[in-house]
């Protein structure tokens, strides 16, 4: 029994014309797309040398590669629907590889894929079944493109987009009208002929466009810095950061280049989401313009034209753009360089900026705040000093340190690990970790806290540290490697989480709290959290900085169940203070913080959970104008501290 | 324009401050030092002024007079973008009285013949406000103190001063002059790193006290410093409660002495 299958039919013969023809119009297109994407190159090649980039360990640079560019994870898990459609039109595209050479060499006689053949009819099925995949793939793409319109595409449609579009269609049936047709005959002619001038028109229209990914943006998520949110240390004593063309290195215009203009970065930031200028695809596209027009040898600013400063300086570094780009696309160090630029070479006029560097430069914290009243709260606290003895150095921080809040969550943090008898001293003197000015781009400061810092711990001994900043745990244990060798840095979330068996279960009947009427001092301890519902933000610098995002949810599960609001884990929309915004002043448009503080409110939790003082900070300010209507706001160390024997020390006052 | 800019390099006004052994200076050790704050708003008045001049020729110079240590604001002032510094070398600093250290500029600076010296108001250790006054009387020259801004005419410079209760006085004067600058006239600049590594090419002359010739004896004898006795005394006021705020607004008035 035979099963009628059809064949993929291809022309037999062409004619000496035929065969002109051809090499006339594939030389041509070659051309076209040599010449431009040698210059695309080019312009690559010539920008500065990344420094201290490393191409090993290069294990992980090859599974990102299989995982992000073969597999398309990142693709289609952060937008699965059209992922996956963009995923097919990619796999076809490498399945596709073999048949397009086929069809060119077909021309000259030199055909290595016989349709008749066993290897042949096999191969051709397969890619068959990409096109189709391919064709429905780039057909809904279309349609989202041009009738369903995303907001963030932008309001300018992209009649190049939609052409690239035709093209692939065009490709894919003509591919697949093949089959089951006779091989002689005008009409696999017309076919074969319609198929190769999409092709020859695709390709040169390839370095021109955005589509120029197709060929940079596996390179570009190769070369990656190799961590995220990754600055890069200045070369030598001219280099100041991104003030021009100059300044741009090969990693960076790479990734200018590479940019499909998803608008994945911007649907998540922060700052576009609150009618801020800033949009992190406008900033690499600006820089790609800029190279475009100038090159990486022009002295003009980067910041000017094609960027604005003001833009620029509205970056909170929650880093959600550059989590987001499936082709691999640093946006943060991108934005700091900038920022650099803009610092380093005192470009930056602004009063808030002024002050929280001058601050700085004479004081020891952010917050411009005598450090004797770092000394009365560890005084009143009775927070033992470290001596070098003890195993965790706690630190403090700014917030920490200064703020009413920032004191409260250290006091309940030091109040559960007294109770478990943990090791733990705080150090007589700190100096901020500098966070806020290593996002703003002050080298020259950042410089001196680090190393500052560096001696003093080498002084004092401090082998390990738990902080209750994630800010600080960033600054500390990447930032600061820039200048020497930081010491062992963990999160109280981290440590906190894993004391929660510990902490589950109240040590007395408690006779407080939602819930509670009468609980007879004779019943056994339970743990009641009856309906409350605790809603956790995750932290950018603990979430998508330092991929911590279960153990903060194991503490702040001691407050209730745990629901999640709708943007939560490596999609946790930022509370607006990083990047060191939180010095800044006003900001125009709506606040971040309210935004996020109303998507916490709407998930109905009694509490708010914050594992960040300035997450914290951010929050109570926004909750502020709903008085006692609004859910409590806890750090998860308050929430750990609740379950606690009422303290004897005077740690509830401040 | 040619401007000089006295500076000091004074304790951080948030150290802990406590009084040495002999009762006539403080602890030194364990202090974190700074620019005089009124010094960092008169080198911000004279490097906006230079950057408002632009003329060929425009230099700001900054002169100290310290220990070594000192040098730390020396290379501030260059980072914010004075052009050079003259280092009067003298670790005996705190033992000399106001017309001393003034005595020392004078003859650090006579023969530099600037448009303008800024110095700032006072000094946040000893806060005398003496030094600026005497090194304009040394050197012959036209001089105004309080001085929040400071405007180049044709004929001189114009400047605001500030008086009391919200008042100012506008004056002119001619150049060559001194003035003495209040704080927050102006708004300070940060360091940058481009400064600081341009700062690293320009000269800073290191000249020995004993070297100027210009060792006086004292006029003024600091005898002793004390802490503040700390006094807290509580004032019940009666009556309703328009009469206990009529009260209290004059003893703030003239008791207190804040309004």
């Amino acid at each position: 029994m035979t099963v009628f299958l059809p064949t993929f039919a291809e022309p037999q013969r062409f004619s000496l014309v035929e065969k002109l023809l051809f090499a006339a119009m594939a030389v041509a297109s070659a051309i076209i797309f040599g010449r431009r994407f040698g210059a695309v190159l080019s312009k690559i090649l010539k920008s500065k040398k990344e420094p201290a980039f490393h191409l090993f360990p290069i294990g992980p640079r090859i599974r990102d590669f299989f995982l992000e560019v073969l597999c398309q994870t990142k693709v289609i898990r952060q937008r699965p629907l059209p992922g996956l459609a963009h995923a097919f039109v990619f796999w076809a595209f490498l399945a596709f590889a073999l048949v397009t050479l086929n069809h060119c060499a077909s021309v000259f006689g030199l055909g290595f894929l016989d349709p008749a053949g066993f290897i042949g009819r096999f191969y051709f099925y397969i890619a068959a079944v990409f096109a189709v995949a391919c064709a429905v793939g780039i057909f809904g793409l279309f349609v989202r493109r041009f009738l369903v319109r995303p907001k963030w595409f932008g309001q300018h449609l992209s009649w190049e987009s939609g052409f690239i579009a035709l093209l692939i269609f065009v490709l894919m049936a003509t591919y697949l009208a093949s089959f089951g047709i006779s091989g002689t005959g005008t009409s696999i002619r017309l076919l074969w002929w319609i198929h190769t001038l999409a092709l020859l028109t695709f390709l040169p229209i390839v370095p021109y466009t955005k589509h120029l990914h197709l060929l940079l943006s596996p390179v570009t998520v190769f070369l990656s810095r190799g961590g995220f949110s990754q600055i890069p240390p200045l070369a030598g004593d001219e280099d100041f950061g991104l003030v021009a063309g100059t300044d741009l290195t090969q990693i960076v215009s790479l990734q200018a280049y590479s940019c499909v203009e998803c608008g994945r970065c911007t649907e998540h930031c922060p700052a576009a989401n609150t009618g801020k200028l800033l949009n992190p695809k406008e900033i690499i596209l600006g820089l790609r313009d800029y190279l475009n027009d100038l090159g990486p040898q022009s002295d003009q600013p980067l910041l000017g034209k094609y960027n604005s400063q003001e833009a620029a300086f509205q970056c909170t570094t929650c880093g959600a753009c550059e989590f987001q780009c499936p082709v691999g696309i640093e946006h943060v160090p991108i934005l700091v360089g900038l920022r650099r630029g803009a610092v380093n070479t005192g470009e930056w006029q602004n009063d808030h900026g002024a002050k929280l560097f001058l601050n700085l430069e004479r004081g020891s914290n952010a917050l411009g705040i005598s450090p004797t009243e770092r000394d009365k709260f560890i005084e009143k606290q009775q927070l033992p000093l470290f001596d070098g003895t003890q195993e965790y150095c706690l630190w403090l921080g700014c917030m920490g340190g200064y703020d009413p809040k920032g004191r409260e969550i250290v006091a309940d943090f030091a109040r559960v690990m007294n109770h478990l008898g943990t090791s733990y001293g705080v150090l007589r003197k700190e100096k901020c970790t500098g966070d806020p000015v290593r996002r703003l781009g002050n080298d020259l400061l950042f410089q001196q806290l680090a190393e500052e810092n560096l001696k003093a711990i080498a002084q004092n001994k401090v082998k390990k540290i738990v902080t209750i900043c994630p800010h600080c745990v960033r600054t500390i244990q990447e930032d600061w490697k820039e200048y020497g060798t930081p010491p062992e840095i963990e999160h109280h979330s981290e440590f906190l989480a894993r004391f929660a068996d510990k902490l589950r279960v109240p040590q007395v009947p408690r006779t407080w709290g939602p819930g509670i009427e009468d609980t007879p001092l004779t019943q056994s301890p339970t743990p009641e959290p009856g309906n409350d519902k605790v809603v956790f933000h995750d932290p950018c610098y603990l979430g998508r900085y330092r991929n911590v995002y279960e153990e903060p949810r194991t503490v702040a599960a001691l407050a209730g169940n745990l629901v999640e609001p709708e943007r939560n884990h490596e999609r946790s929309f930022c509370c607006g203070a990083g990047g060191g915004l939180a010095f800044l002043g006003e900001e125009t448009g709506e606040r971040v913080s309210n935004v996020r503080a109303a998507e916490l409110v709407a998930t109905g939790a009694q509490t708010i959970a914050t594992a960040c003082p300035f997450c914290n900070s951010m929050f109570r300010d926004s909750l502020a104008p709903q008085g006692d209507a609004a859910p409590q706001l806890l750090d998860i160390a308050q929430i750990a501290a609740r379950n606690l024997p009422p303290a004897n020390s005077g740690a509830n006052n401040h | 324009m040619k401007i000089i800019v006295a500076i000091k390099q004074v304790p951080d006004r948030d150290s802990q401050v406590r009084v040495d052994a002999s009762g006539k200076w403080i602890v030194d050790t364990d202090l974190q030092y700074a620019m005089n704050e009124s010094d960092a708003h008169a080198l911000e008045e004279a490097l906006q002024l230079k950057e408002k001049t632009a003329e060929a020729g425009g230099e700001v110079i900054v002169v100290t007079a310290g220990a070594e240590s000192a040098g730390t604001v020396i290379r501030e002032a260059l980072a914010k973008g004075a052009d050079r510094a003259i280092h009067i070398l003298a670790d005996d600093l705190p033992s000399r009285d106001s017309f001393g250290v003034a005595s020392l500029l004078a003859a650090a600076v006579k023969d530099e013949k600037p448009d303008l010296i800024l110095a700032g108001l006072q000094s946040e250790d000893l806060g005398n406000g003496q030094t600026g006054v005497i090194l304009a009387e040394l050197l012959g020259l036209p001089h105004a103190t309080l001085i929040l801004n400071v405007e180049k005419t044709d004929i001189g410079l114009r400047v605001k001063r500030e008086l009391e209760e919200g008042w100012f006085q506008n004056i002119e004067l001619p150049t060559p002059a001194l003035l003495t600058i209040q704080s927050g006239g102006n708004k300070l600049r940060y360091a940058t790193l481009m400064g600081i590594k341009r700062a690293k090419t320009k000269e800073v002359r290191q000249v020995a006290a004993a070297s100027l010739g210009a060792d006086v004896p004292a006029v003024a004898v600091l005898e002793q410093i004390t802490l503040p006795k700390k006094q807290k005394s509580t004032q019940m006021l009666s009556g309703s409660p328009k009469e206990a705020a009529a009260a209290l607004v004059e003893k703030l008035r003239l008791e207190v002495h804040v309004l």
